[in-house]
């Protein structure tokens, strides 16, 4: 299993520090639930997409969407369009079907969530993990946290392909001669708990090792940590600093409606 | 041999939490069950479930809120990794205080039902209702609708399966009991 | 000189959960004493308590895993009773048998680089030190490389590397040898003479690189160590090792007489490969196997021998080709019906507390037996695998689980049981036996194995996978 999240491609947004492209997603995430024109949302979902497009390829760019599309397609069909009383659009004999305020508020809503979609996603293909860890500490998570999180992607590719093994074995013993093809539900229920077991009995064994080996490595010395990794922004922190505030205020001044 | 009990205690710690919430990842990716409602169920939930009953609120909290927001991050999804890290985090310390409510450090013994019933809907309610808050901001209260029976059913599955998953562990797999600090 | 390692009276015995009888000491009274810049091997057989021990010296045992402990270890004068593992990290470093329990992090630069923040060294020496330790083994190219993509040979070479960069004056080394190369044997074997500290070497095969090259050579046997001159451990362990040899019987099978065969097999993996983007194919011109037959697959690791077995149990499917048994071709389910397969690893199969309860949930699988009757079986099943049937499967050793493992399968009765590294942590006696056993019933057995001793030993025919093909060959080539 990959756990990576980092995709590979050019542009300014590898080079943006992680620590200032944090704020900047925040505060782009904080600002599409302010007073925004629509016409705002959707440059700053075209900007995204644009940049995802640069960044990668086509069809890389169009993945986010694919992911939320169920989704996109429930709010089409579930957002009511007849409330909010207002302008009526559509209208079904006496009974209103579409009101203007309904699609705008559908509008926003789409608008919104490609817009939150694109800008959390674009972070986590531009920011290798070792660098959002090194963000997170800066902004004050703990070394302990931090290592909790470096240990924990560490072990997901051993527990999933354990976790296949577990499958594969426990099919290869329960597979009898009266079976027919196994059919989906109720044999996939009776595999469950075994499987689970087994594979969290295995995941519990490890930690004895895990424990081992972090103090045989020197977790918890005196001596204070030094650091192997460290971020560094070309051109200053500062500097990207500034840039991470004046993206979201520019785009604040252009586009709100107050 | 000198007492190190509290310095045994980072490392065990830190691997125990590390190990659980990497299970939860796996769980949250892989381990999927079909429904008679069509679409799949997660059993991230049961690991968290387990996690609670076993270890206490700080390990299931961490398990499940950092657990299930790696598993959103790796699968795409990364818009939801800072609200599952919330909501399952959630979901997992309020399991664990009402199911350990009196019990320190250590296994509950054979836990008292109703507190099992009522930290399993309690559960329930933080997930599929945590879900539907912030899938309401995010797209909207009517659409986020949909998601509730299936998100119930999902936390519901897990807080039963976590418990029987918990009692076939402490049998199989005695040692586990010095894992709960 | 001073004394580098002083060992006295050292025994171990591990907490027991469930069983009836009280445990067996693991360790009795070991005694070894070693001076500063020594190079010693301690040969013993798996499960000898080559691990156990080697934990006990850097601190770690019995502190993570419950059980008795006497005797006193001293390192460098100091009596480590006393100390924790971060403590005695800069005088003794521990190269683990199986690196996937010290690995810790998700690239081979932060693996180096870990233990080095630890003992706090400034950032530049410290990005040096990684770069020589990496640059040494190999593995520079792969320094961005997660560990958990890397082939077990790598993963061991990038934990010499860390000791290497670690560079305390005690090595402890679990089987370091195993699965390297042969440049890479040379390299260690030359860092470790050139090392300027004490090199403890534990191995279970006596391999050339040890010929007149340490200054001690032990044996552990029954629990205690024992220090000869290199002819006579050799000799020594030679003997513990042939009574371990029993001739495979040759027997005449008048149950029922199956057949497998393949003809054409084109295999295509995805291989999860960080050396080549190629998806891995595997091509089977041939391959046959009859009841009572004992085959061995043999190849260097990663040649595909998991690869072949999947498919011939049914997990993975084929590409090309047909495998038949008894006359008609049989693909999925029907495979996974006749064919059996023992993973390396025997704890994918342990989720119930005893033994009792692993055997007979195999039973409910197959066959609706009465309450006595299933019981009879378990019993006599349990006796033939000297498994305790109150004993808790998850906690018991190595061995005893690789037992369980054959004994489950034992009791499934199917026709061909292919066997996945059955010689890697057991004794050859315990493997034999387990074959001896499961042929029982007539079973076809195919032994995978990387050992041409072994397969010389306990296979009639043997097949070897080179380059992508699997072909016929003289057994123990």
């Amino acid at each position: 299993m990959t756990t990576s999240t980092f995709v590979a491609g050019r542009g300014f947004l590898y080079i943006f520090d992680a620590r200032a492209k944090l704020f900047t997603v925040l505060l782009l995430c904080v600002m599409v639930f302010l007073p925004i024109r629509q016409i705002g949302l959707w440059t700053l979902v075209a900007a995204a997409f644009l940049s995802a497009w640069y960044a990668t390829d086509f069809k890389q760019a169009l993945q986010p969407i694919k992911t939320i599309l169920f989704l996109l397609v429930v709010m089409i069909l579930f957002t009511p369009l007849t409330y909010r009383g207002g302008e009526v659009l559509v209208r079904l004999g006496e009974f209103p079907l579409v009101t203007k305020e309904a699609l705008v508020n559908l509008n926003i809503l789409v608008a919104r969530f490609l817009g939150i979609t694109y800008i959390c996603t674009l972070y986590m293909w531009t920011t290798p993990m070792a660098d959002i860890n090194l963000a997170l500490r800066w902004y004050g998570l703990s070394y302990h946290a931090a290592l909790v999180l470096t240990l924990a992607f560490r072990f997901v590719p051993y527990i999933a392909d354990s976790f296949r093994m577990i499958q594969d074995s426990h099919a290869l013993r329960s597979a009898t001669v009266a079976d027919g093809e196994r059919t989906g539900g109720r044999q996939r229920l009776a595999d469950v708990m075994p499987t689970v077991t087994a594979a969290l009995v295995v995941a519990l064994k490890s930690i004895p090792h895990l424990a081992m080996s972090l103090e045989h490595r020197g977790l918890g010395r005196d001596t204070k940590r030094t650091s192997y990794r460290r971020l560094v922004a070309k051109g200053g922190l500062f500097t990207h600093l500034l840039v991470s505030v004046m993206i979201p205020t520019v785009f604040w001044l252009v586009f709100n409606t107050l | 041999m000198k007492s190190t009990d509290s310095s045994k205690m980072t490392a065990l710690r830190i691997a125990l939490m590390a190990v659980l919430t990497a299970t939860v990842v796996v769980f949250t990716l892989l381990v999927r069950v079909p429904t008679p409602i069509k679409g799949y169920i997660s059993l991230c939930d049961v690991v968290i479930t387990f996690s609670a009953f076993l270890f206490g609120p700080w390990v299931a909290a961490i398990a499940g809120g950092l657990g299930t927001g790696i598993a959103d991050l790796i699968g795409g999804y990364a818009q939801w990794a800072p609200l599952s890290f919330v909501i399952h985090g959630a979901q997992g310390l309020l399991i664990a205080v009402i199911a350990r409510s009196g019990i320190k450090t250590g296994v509950p013994g054979d836990a008292n039902i109703l507190k099992l019933v009522l930290a399993g809907v309690v559960g329930m309610v933080v997930m599929a209702g945590g879900y539907y808050i912030a899938g309401g901001v995010l797209y909207g209260f009517e659409a986020a609708l949909v998601e509730i029976p299936l998100n119930l059913l999902q936390s519901g599955v897990g807080v039963v399966l976590g418990i029987a998953v918990s009692r076939a562990v402490l049998k199989a797999y005695p040692p586990v009991r010095s894992l709960s600090l | 000189m001073n004394t580098a390692l002083d060992i006295a009276d050292l025994s171990f015995t591990y907490r027991r959960y469930g069983a009836q009888a009280p445990p067996d000491p693991v360790l009795r009274a070991v005694d070894l004493s070693l001076q500063e810049g020594s190079k010693a091997l301690i040969l013993g057989l798996p499960d000898s308590g080559k691990s156990t021990l080697s934990k006990i010296l850097c601190a770690l045992v019995p502190r993570h895993f419950d059980g008795d402990l006497a005797g006193t270890v001293r390192i460098g004068g100091t009596d480590i009773s006393d100390c924790t593992p971060w403590e005695l990290m800069t005088r003794v470093t521990l190269v683990a048998q199986n690196p996937q329990e010290q690995l810790l992090m998700t690239t081979c630069a932060d693996e180096v680089a870990f233990p080095l923040e630890s003992l706090g060294i400034e950032r530049t020496a410290l990005v040096d030190r990684v770069r020589n330790a990496l640059q040494r083994w190999g593995l520079y190219s792969m320094a961005q490389v997660n560990p958990q993509e890397m082939s077990g040979g790598e993963r061991k070479r990038l934990l010499l590397a860390v000791t290497e960069a670690v560079d305390a004056p005690l090595w402890i080394m679990d089987e370091p040898f195993d699965d390297l190369d042969e440049q890479w044997r040379h390299l260690l074997l030359s860092r470790i003479l050139e090392k300027k500290g004490t090199v403890v070497v534990f191995a279970s095969r006596y391999l050339d690189e040890f010929r007149g090259n340490f200054d001690s050579y032990c044996h552990l046997l029954g629990g205690t160590v024992g220090c000869k001159s290199e002819e006579e451990i050799v000799v020594e362990y030679d003997r513990e090792c042939d009574l371990q040899f029993t001739p495979m019987q040759e027997e005449l099978y008048e149950l029922a007489d199956h057949t497998l065969r393949c003809r054409n097999l084109s295999i295509v993996h995805p291989r999860r490969s960080v050396s080549s983007d190629q998806p891995f194919s595997l091509s089977v011109p041939e391959f046959h196997i009859a009841s009572g037959e004992v085959v061995a697959l043999v190849g260097p690791n990663g040649a595909g021998k998991s690869t072949l077995s999947r498919v011939l149990c049914g997990l993975d499917p084929l590409v090309e080709g047909s495998i038949t048994i008894d006359g008609s071709v049989i693909a999925g389910k029907g495979l996974q019906t006749r064919v059996g397969y023992l993973f390396q690893n025997p704890d994918y199969g342990i989720f119930l507390p005893t033994v009792r309860d692993e055997l007979g949930w195999s039973l409910h699988q197959i066959r609706h037996l009465g309450a006595q009757e299933r019981e009879q079986m378990v019993s006599s099943c349990a006796r033939l695998f000297h498994l305790d049937l109150d004993d808790n499967p998850a906690m018991m050793g190595y061995g005893a689980r690789k037992q369980l493992q054959a004994a489950v399968y034992y009791l499934l009765d199917r026709p061909f049981v292919i066997i996945d590294e059955l010689d890697s942590g057991v004794t050859y006696a315990a493997a034999f036996e387990i074959v001896s056993l499961l042929r029982k019933n007539g079973a076809a057995i195919v032994i995978i194995t990387h050992d041409r001793t072994f397969a010389r030993n306990i296979a009639q025919r043997q097949y070897t996978i080179a380059g992508g093909v699997v072909s016929p060959s003289e057994v123990g080539v």
